[in-house]
Order: structure tokens, then C-alpha cells, then sequence
């Protein structure tokens, strides 16, 4: 290190333990000291501070690889592969949103158009079988191109008109693919709403990856190269300029960083990415259709970024895994009906459980428990039997079943025909009484609360329960809306300052 | 491309001037409905500079409903009560119910946000936008509801008035329905000019879309103007909805977020935060719509339409009434 | 590159000129704000410009920096014209400026924001970055090494532990100063500072002053400054300039312009003239 003449001598950066009590130094890492806690949550958020991130790469590449050795073929796939498909593409998400905080609405045509890409260029639909090492490049790089002159049109938009035009995109996309289909060669291009079927698995050099398994490696192999390459560009000086764009992108401009090819760099390499996982995604699935690549998708790929943490790898890949776990236990058929049961009652007990100081939460759950018997007593000592003789939806174990049959207010599926449309009274009686009870403070809130928890167990029975692909899609907006309020920064991600 | 525009003009010639009427009317009444729903996009963006993804939605709960209020009263063919206060029950119940859920909306996902970074609020109303999609999906299982409002009126499964000819240009009719969803939207948009120009409440939705700080310091209360922006601009898409329903027919809990985006355009085309230019720039959007489903054709309208959009935003995204703005340094 | 060069001791006759400005128009709107500018800064000079609020000395500054570009005229940096480049090339060229209103990288680090705006003088793109080449490693640290020296130059304000404090913890006048380093480190030939005194306590504005001098004396730099505190600018000036709704009404030492009759006008007619 040099030091200009007339300077004065430099001391070195003091190691944080040295700081004392009261000290300068001491007082301005006190907020850190506070955020990360005491006890166990403190140990393990200190832990994860002080490990270095290749370890923790390591640490989840390792975890991933087990997987193979404990889940069936089936949940392989849709747990394994799906997940790390999910990851993939949220970290090339991460890059356009968290890095440079371009709101692109239409980055799930980037991973229409590599997947349509690699279905004209490996399969009997032209007639043309290229090997993976081919297709895959020119997936990325045809999936980049839109991504280039999306981008620049950050030039003249900014913010919510980006976001507007990149979604017009997504629309135009699925209109070209959906129903334009126009002719080439003596076929439709896309194959309309039917999408292009019988794609060649991934073939490098001539092995083919046929196995779930092969699959599985192979796209773990891209998430921790894609993973760490990002990583690394995160920490070079294009990962500096995107952050400082991101912060003041006229600062920056001024700061020598030259703030429109940055942009349109970021949202290339997010294209590129998506192109990737294109490519992978319809080599797995071994056809494309139009329908697969919508706003739901694109839903669900922000809940992953929001929820991990905009702009924190390490966050964007923990909120895949949760998103995309939580959401297969929701599809229609899977063999884990119970789960999601479990899952959901968790997640409002761990809620719940939240509360300080503990008793409140103590209270909250014994007074549900007693709410609710009470209820079911009364319904079903003063109304018709089909009011309280509905069943749960494939609960698994006979107990559980009549446990939550004694306790739920379940009508019997005539019984709601007959009343019209309860469900739907039921369903906004949910959403008003959380809106009630947020509006509530101290004790009232407390007392809002039981009936408003026991409301969400019958709405979950009677309805949820009964469409859980569309009850993911809606808790994952809900989730966002509830992030957004508590805690934007989500699980990993650091909390931001911004003069508004 | 050389072949599409071929196309075109054989299409422009056989559909000769009935055919371009026809495509004028269609655009005219889809626009006042564009132009009522980019009303609320404008308004909401004035005051709080914000996309609200979710109005769109709100469209689309004020188009089912009325579509409640039908089935209450026994459905299109056989309703307990006359044409004239049904329709008028149903207009007063969407237009209320959204507006009520507009202010929901504002009051639970935008006002805790009101201090944080921009892109808060934003995903905050994509969430709302999602799960107001998806309740409604839940709630109608996903199934199309029609109006059949053909038969609105009419007696023992006969057509009602409706869809009667008021009056024809170069022998294509202008039915009843059309004179009322355009004769509708001109009346709420004039009170809304009136009440946004005239009133107390106007001047100070005005004063806070200006500067909600200096508002705030000058003894206005602007939670509760933002609260009343959000009713209006509810009640507007409400209405909208209903007209759709009686015009298009088919309502569904998908149709909220086309008809959102190409409102929002249109927002943006007049100038965001201008009212006028919003009701004019809804009838422009109308227009090109209908023009590009008659002369282009139906599977590359929305591509076209889109195409116009897209190049419109990138090339004057100040609208067109808009000033250049100048950077504040 | 990495090390600042000691300007060459070279005798000179006639000062040269570092940046000019010629018959520079900008109006917004049929508003005229600079009006026909002439202004010359010579090498290892410091400028102070004053003048009344909406004088027009912001906008001289946006003009320079390429933020807004000027209806006519020439503005040149060691020759070469500025008019038409982006405001990234221009900070390339050698004009670095700090902002009266603040604009840090709020969340970044202290060292980061000074790390940042070197991304003009290094090169490393995104494919050597992700395979971390022994090159883009030795840029990494010398981008390092230079932050850490430029923040030196703060003596003990902006060192330590503060490296790794995000800027949005740092005072008001912690703020200016990183502002400061920031663009210096820029490696600018000239230094545009927009009233680096605002909202300073008296002893800190005192530091402020000693340490635009420095910055000269042992940075090197040629330096424009906006200044309202007419101590700060009685301490620093080589030369005074006043403008008034945009034309020079004043150019000379210190106590030539103090004393001019124009500008006591310009200063004390404007509370009459701008209260509308």
C-alpha cells in the first residue's frame, strides 16, 4: 500500500474482537451485534457469517449429492431435478432483479426460447438430432438475444415501464408460441398449443444422461458452476458497478461506470442462464409446450428470489428449495398426500410460534384448540348431520382423519350444494377476518386471532385442501404480500437503506 | 412479413367500409372500457407513482360481481325484477364491492410500504394481482360465467333489448348495449373531470399527487386521499367490469390481467397521471386492438398490438400529451 | 497506473489551461440558465464559483459532467472536447465531481463505494472475473490498494473499522469526505466539488478547507468548487467567480470579487428579487 506524501501514517483495519466497549468502532457494529442474536439462531447466523462461501458451496453440493441415494425415481425428479431447475434459473433471475434491479417481467420467455430451441435443433420435428455440446450454446445465445435488446431498452425505461414492456414480451412470446405458430419448412415452428414432443435426452459426445439420476448430477454440476461463477463476478468490478447502479445509477454514471451496457450486460448473462436451464428443461421433460412458460412461472420465480434474499446467492438457492418443495407437495398427484396437511399446519403453528413473549403463543394455540371443539360441539348439536359428516381429503392414517373431523366444521359435499355458495362466504370470511385482526393491536389481536386461525383450518379443509395447485399459487402471492411488509430483505438477503 | 402486409390489404379491401365501421364501433366501446380501467392506473400512479398490477383484478371482481347480482336475482332469463333496476343493482353493487376492496387493498399492501425502496410495493401488488387471480379461480373453479345478456329483458326466452339496433352506418348496427357502455363510461368520466377539477376532495388529490409531503404539512390528510383515489379508481374498473360483462359476456378469472396491461399501456400513452390523456390514449388502444383483430387476424392481433405497445413505451414513454421531464440533480 | 504520479516540477510561463469553457448556453424551457459562460481553470489551480441560489453553478457542473448536454459552446478537458460524451467517458477523460445533495452508494461499504468508481481505469470483464485469472486477482488488489490510499487522505475520518461499515452509517460530514474519495478516485485530472462545506459544524469546515488545499498541494489536483461559506472560499481561491442567473458577472482574486459592486448586488437584491 502506498500513501501520498503528507499523509498521515495509516493504521491498519482493527480486528472487530479488539474494539472495545464504547469504543468508536464498537458502538457502529453494535446494530450488526443486536441483528445477529443470542443463543442458537446467534451461533448458527455467526457460523454462517464466518464460513467462507466456497465452504458453503461445498457444503450444499455435497447435501445435493446425497439425494439420489435416499428418494425414489419419481420424487428425484420432481423434488431433485425440479428444485435444482428452479435454482438455475432464479439465479439467473437474481442477476437481472437482485444484481442490477432491472424488474424484468419477461424472463420466462428467455426460458421458452432456449427450450424451443433445443427442441428444433435435437429432434424429429425438423428431423435434426444435435448433440448437447451444439444445441446448448446456441440455446443460450439464441435465449441472450432477446435478453440484449430487452435490455436496452433500459435505456429510455426505467422501473415499472421496464417492467410493463418486458411482460408485453412475455405476452407476445406466449401469443407467437400459442397461436401464430407460423408455418416454416413445411411445419408450424412451435407446434402450437401442442408444443414440440419427442425431444433427444442430453447427449455429450455421444453419452447420453437418460436416468433421472445422470440428470440429476449433471444439473447440480450446472447450479454450482453457474452458482459460483456468479459468485465471482459478484465480487469483480462489474458486480461492484451493478450494485452501485443498482444504489444511483446517475452516482454511478457520473462514477465512470458505464450504466446502460452494465444493464444491458445483466440482462444478457440472465438470458444466457435462462437459455441454459431452457435447454435442460426440455431435454428432461423430452417435449415443450406453449403453456409452460407464463406469469404462474414467473410467480413462482420471483417468490424464490424474494423470499431468499434479492441479490444473495446463497438465498436465491434456499428460497428454490423451499418454494419448489412447498409447491410439489401442493401439485395435484404426488405420493405424499399427508404432507402437505403437515406442512401447512406447521408453517402457521412455527408462525404462530413466532409470538413474543411465548405465552402469548401458548394462549393463541390452546385457544384455537378449544374454539374449535367448541364450534364443531355447537354446529353439530344444532343443525342437520351433513353439516359436520365431510371428510378430509385423502388424510392418510384413519386418526388423523378423525381428529380433524372432530374438530373442523366440515359440510358434507351435498350439504354445500344445498347452502350455496358457503365455500365462498367461507373463503372471504378468511380473508376479511386477517384483515380484522391485522388491524387489531395488543390484546384484541390476540383475541382475533383464535377464530381467524380456526377460520384458516376450515377454509384449508373445506377448500384448500380440495385444489392444492391453485391454493400454492395463492399462497405464494399472499407470501409476497406478507414479505413485502415484514421483512423485504427475505430470509438471507441484508437489509436496505433508501432515501425515498 | 412482405406476405403479412398482403394480407392485410386484401383484408382491408373485402372487409370495405361496413367492415371498417364495424371495426371502429368494436374499438370505440372496447376502449371506453380500457379507458375507464387505465382511469384507475393513472389515478393511482399520480399519487403514489406506483404500478398497481392488481387493478386490473379489481376489473375482474367488479365483472363477477355483477355477475353475483344476476345469479341473486334469478340469472338472465328469468331475473325477479326489471330490466332497468337490475342492471342498476348491479352496476351499484360492483361498482361498491370493488371499490371497497380497492381501499382493502391500498390500506393492507401498500400503506405499511409507504416508506420502503421502490421495488416494494411493486412486487407487493404483483402479490395481490396473484392471489386476487387465484381466489377467484378457487371460487369459480375455474370456469367461464356468461352474462347472457342477450337475454336480459326478454320474455320467456326471447331475446331481450339489448342487443336492438339503435342505428346504422353504412348498414352496420350500433345496438343498445353499446350506446350504453359508451354513453356510461362518458358520464362517469365527466364526473370524475368534475369531481377532480371542481371539488375540495379533487384539489386535494391533486395537491398530493403533486407533493405528498408538502400536502401532508399543509393540514391535508393524504392517507385518507389516497384512500378515496383508490375507491374511485376501484369503482371505475367495478363499473368497467360490469359493461364488459353485459357487452362481451364471458367473464373469467384470467380476464383482469390483459385487459390490466393494455390499460396501463394506455395509461402510459396519454401521459401517466393525465385523466384526459388516459380516456383518450383507452380509446386509442381500443381502436388498434379491434383494427389489428379485423385487418391482421385473430392469432397475430394480440402479437401486433403488443408490437405497437412495446415500440409506443420505448419510443415516448412521456406519453403523448407528456413533457419531457427534466432530471433533478 | 497505480500509483499517483507527482506532477512534473516543470517551470511555466504562461499557467496552462486545464479546462475551458466557450460561449456555453443551457436553457430549460425558454428559462435561460447559463448564459454565455467564458471560464477558464488552469492546471493545479482551485476556482471557487459563487453566486446567489439559481445562479446557475449546479447546472455549470452537470454541464461539465455530460449530465445535461449544453444548447452551444465548448467544453473542453486538456483540449479535447466533452460536449456530446457520455457522462462516463467524460469521468474517464479526467472530470470527477461530488454531489451538494449526496448521492452515495447508501448500501455499499465504505471501501466498496471507493472501489467502485475505478471501474473506468480497469478491465477485467465478466469471463476472466469467473474464472478468477491470476490478472483479474493482481486488478482486484490494486483496485484495493488504491481505495485504501485514496481514503488515506482523510487521515483517521474514514479508516479502520469504517472500511466495512456500510455508508449509510457514516455522519453527515463522513459522508462529504467519502464523496470526496470517491471521486478522486476516479483518477480525475480535474476535481468538481459542489459545495463540499454544506452543513458542516465551524471546526469541520475548517478541516474541509485544509483539506481542498491538500488535495492540490499533495494530490495533484486541479480543483472547481461551489462554496457558499465565503471563509471556505477566501481560504481555498486561487480565483473567484460570480454568476448571477447564469452569466459571469465577476472573475478575479478573493477580495476583487468580494468587493465588486455586481456582485454585492447580485447577493443582496436577490432576497428581493426571488421571493415570488
Amino acid at each position: 500500500m502506498s500513501i501520498s506524501p503528507g499523509t498521515p501514517d495509516v493504521t491498519p483495519p482493527g480486528d472487530p474482537a479488539e474494539s472495545r466497549i464504547g469504543v468508536d468502532s464498537w458502538v457502529a457494529e453494535s446494530a450488526g451485534r443486536r441483528a445477529r442474536g443470542r443463543g442458537p439462531a446467534g451461533l448458527l447466523a455467526r457460523g454462517w457469517e464466518w464460513s467462507p462461501d466456497s465452504l458453503k458451496l461445498l457444503v450444499f453440493v455435497g447435501l445435493a449429492s446425497t439425494l439420489p441415494f435416499w428418494l425414489n425415481e419419481g420424487d428425484l425428479f420432481n423434488f431433485g431435478l425440479f428444485t435444482l431447475l428452479y435454482v438455475a434459473l432464479a439465479l439467473g433471475l437474481n442477476v437481472v432483479v437482485g444484481f442490477t434491479g432491472l424488474l424484468d417481467l419477461g424472463f420466462v420467455a428467455y426460458l421458452g426460447i432456449g427450450a424451443y430451441t433445443y427442441a428444433l435443433l435435437s429432434s424429429s420435428h425438423y428431423g435434426i438430432h444435435w448433440p448437447a455440446e451444439a444445441t446448448i450454446p446456441i440455446s443460450m445465445a439464441v435465449a441472450a438475444i432477446p435478453g440484449l435488446i430487452l435490455g436496452s431498452t433500459s435505456r429510455r425505461l426505467e422501473g415499472d415501464y421496464y417492467a410493463i414492456v418486458t411482460l408485453f414480451f412475455l405476452q407476445a412470446f406466449g401469443a407467437f408460441t400459442n397461436t401464430a405458430n407460423p408455418t416454416l419448412f413445411g411445419k408450424g415452428l412451435t407446434g402450437g398449443p401442442n408444443g414440440i414432443p419427442n425431444l433427444d435426452p442430453l447427449t455429450f459426445f455421444g453419452y447420453e444422461l437418460n436416468s433421472t439420476k445422470q440428470q440429476y448430477f449433471f444439473l447440480l454440476l450446472v447450479v454450482a458452476v453457474v452458482a459460483g461463477a456468479l459468485h465471482f463476478i459478484n465480487q469483480s468490478r462489474t458486480g461492484r458497478a451493478w450494485r452501485a447502479l443498482r444504489e444511483d445509477p446517475l452516482a454511478a454514471e457520473v462514477m465512470s461506470i458505464p450504466v446502460y451496457r452494465l444493464k444491458v450486460l445483466s440482462s444478457g448473462l440472465g438470458a444466457a442462464i435462462a437459455g441454459l436451464c431452457g435447454a435442460i428443461f426440455a431435454a428432461t421433460f423430452t417435449a415443450v409446450t406453449a403453456g409452460s412458460f407464463g406469469v404462474a412461472l414467473l410467480i413462482l420465480l420471483y417468490a424464490m428470489i424474494i423470499l431468499g434474499g434479492l441479490g444473495s446467492i446463497a438465498g436465491v438457492i434456499l428460497g428454490g428449495f423451499v418454494i419448489n418443495i412447498s409447491s410439489q407437495f401442493l401439485a395435484p398427484q404426488n405420493d405424499h398426500p399427508d404432507v402437505k396437511r403437515w406442512l401447512f399446519y406447521g408453517t402457521i403453528v412455527l408462525i404462530v410460534a413466532l409470538m413474543k413473549p411465548w405465552y402469548r403463543a401458548v394462549l393463541v394455540l390452546a385457544g384455537t384448540i378449544a374454539f374449535g371443539y367448541a364450534v364443531h360441539a355447537i354446529v353439530s348439536a344444532t343443525t342437520a348431520a351433513t353439516w359436520t359428516s365431510g371428510a378430509p381429503v385423502a388424510a392418510g392414517s384413519r386418526s388423523i382423519s378423525q381428529v380433524i373431523q372432530g374438530f373442523v366444521v366440515m359440510p358434507h359435499a351435498t350439504a354445500t350444494g344445498a347452502h350455496g355458495n358457503f365455500n365462498t362466504w367461507l373463503y372471504v370470511g378468511l380473508v376479511v377476518a386477517a384483515v380484522v385482526v391485522r388491524s387489531l393491536s395488543g390484546w384484541w389481536r390476540l383475541v382475533g386471532l383464535v377464530p381467524t386461525l380456526y377460520l384458516t383450518a376450515m377454509v384449508w379443509e373445506n377448500i384448500l385442501a380440495q385444489n392444492p395447485s391453485v391454493t400454492a399459487l395463492i399462497l405464494f402471492g399472499a407470501m409476497l404480500i406478507a414479505l413485502m411488509t415484514v421483512r423485504p430483505q427475505g430470509l438471507l438477503g441484508s437489509a436496505r437503506v433508501e432515501i425515498v | 412479413m412482405h406476405l403479412l402486409l398482403f394480407n392485410v390489404i386484401d383484408q382491408i379491401r373485402s372487409l370495405g367500409w361496413s367492415g371498417a365501421f364495424e371495426l371502429l364501433r368494436n374499438g370505440i366501446v372496447l376502449g371506453s372500457l380500457y379507458s375507464l380501467i387505465a382511469l384507475g392506473y393513472t389515478m393511482i400512479y399520480g399519487i403514489l407513482k406506483l404500478l398497481n398490477f392488481a387493478h386490473g383484478d379489481v376489473y375482474m371482481v367488479g365483472a363477477f360481481l355483477g355477475f353475483g347480482v344476476l345469479t341473486a336475482f334469478g340469472g338472465a332469463l328469468n331475473p325477479g325484477i326489471g330490466l332497468v333496476p337490475l342492471i342498476l343493482i348491479m352496476f351499484a353493487v360492483a361498482m361498491l364491492g370493488s371499490g371497497v376492496l380497492g381501499v382493502g387493498i391500498e390500506r393492507f399492501a401498500y400503506r405499511p410500504l409507504r416508506n420502503a425502496p421502490r421495488i416494494a410495493p411493486l412486487i407487493a401488488a404483483l402479490g395481490v394481482s396473484f392471489f386476487l387471480e387465484n381466489s377467484a379461480q378457487l371460487m369459480t373453479n375455474g370456469f367461464q360465467y356468461n352474462y347472457d345478456a342477450f337475454q336480459l329483458g326478454g320474455k320467456n326466452g326471447n331475446f331481450g333489448p339489448l342487443f336492438n339496433t339503435v342505428f346504422s352506418v353504412a348498414g352496420s348496427p350500433v345496438t343498445v348495449v353499446q350506446v350504453l357502455v359508451v354513453g356510461s363510461a362518458v358520464t362517469l368520466m365527466a364526473a370524475l373531470i368534475f369531481l377532480v377539477s371542481r371539488t375540495r376532495l379533487g384539489k386535494a388529490m391533486r395537491a398530493t399527487a403533486f407533493d405528498q409531503e408538502a400536502a401532508s404539512m399543509m393540514g391535508i390528510d393524504t392517507d385518507r386521499i389516497i384512500s378515496s383515489t383508490f375507491f374511485i379508481a376501484s369503482v371505475l374498473a367495478g363499473a368497467a367490469g360490469v359493461m364488459y360483462g353485459l357487452y362481451i359476456g364471458t367473464t373469467f378469472y384470467f380476464m383482469g390481467f390483459l385487459a390490466g396491461l393494455k390499460a396501463f399501456t394506455a395509461a402510459v400513452v396519454g401521459g401517466i397521471g393525465s385523466i384526459v390523456g388516459a380516456m383518450v390514449a383507452g380509446v386509442l388502444v381500443g381502436l388498434v386492438e379491434s383494427f389489428a383483430i379485423g385487418y391482421v387476424g385473430g392469432q397475430w392481433s394480440d402479437i401486433v398490438v403488443f408490437g405497437i405497445l412495446i415500440g409506443f413505451m420505448i419510443l415516448r414513454p412521456t406519453g403523448l400529451f407528456g413533457a419531457q421531464a427534466i432530471q433533478k440533480v | 497506473m497505480a500509483e499517483p504520479q507527482p506532477l512534473p516540477e516543470q517551470p511555466q510561463l504562461q499557467p496552462k489551461a486545464l479546462l475551458e469553457l466557450e460561449g456555453v448556453w443551457k436553457s430549460f424551457g425558454g428559462l435561460v440558465v447559463i448564459d454565455n459562460l467564458d471560464l477558464v481553470v488552469n492546471e493545479n489551480e482551485i476556482v471557487s464559483v459563487i453566486g446567489p441560489n439559481g445562479a446557475g453553478k449546479t447546472t455549470l457542473f452537470n454541464l461539465i459532467t455530460g449530465i445535461y448536454p449544453p444548447d452551444s459552446g465548448a467544453i473542453r478537458l486538456d483540449g479535447e472536447s466533452l460536449v456530446g460524451l457520455p457522462p462516463h467517458k467524460i469521468a474517464r477523460r479526467g472530470a470527477a465531481r461530488t454531489f451538494q445533495t449526496l448521492r452515495l452508494f447508501l448500501n455499499m461499504t465504505v471501501l466498496e463505494n471507493v472501489m467502485a468508481s475505478q471501474y473506468g481505469q480497469t478491465k477485467v470483464g465478466i469471463a476472466r472475473a469467473m474464472l478468477r485469472t491470476p490478472g483479474m486477482r493482481r486488478e482486484e488488489r490494486e483496485i484495493r490498494a488504491r481505495a485504501e490510499e485514496k481514503l488515506a487522505f482523510f487521515g483517521e475520518r474514514l479508516m479502520g473499522y469504517r472500511w466495512n461499515q456500510p455508508a449509510y452509517s457514516l455522519s453527515y460530514a463522513n459522508r462529504r469526505r467519502l464523496e470526496i474519495a470517491r471521486a478522486m478516485a476516479t483518477e480525475p485530472r480535474i476535481l468538481l466539488l459542489d459545495e463540499p462545506a454544506a452543513g458542516m459544524n465551524p471546526s469541520e469546515t475548517h478541516e474541509i478547507t485544509e483539506l481542498i488545499g491538500k488535495l492540490r498541494d499533495d494530490g495533484g489536483y486541479t480543483i472547481l468548487v461551489i462554496e457558499h461559506d465565503m471563509h471556505v472560499v477566501e481560504g481555498i481561491s486561487d480565483r473567484v467567480v460570480a454568476l448571477d442567473h447564469g452569466v459571469k458577472i465577476a472573475e478575479g482574486t478573493f477580495e476583487a470579487v468580494a468587493t465588486n459592486p455586481r456582485v454585492v448586488e447580485a447577493y443582496l437584491g436577490t432576497s428581493a428579487a426571488v421571493t415570488k
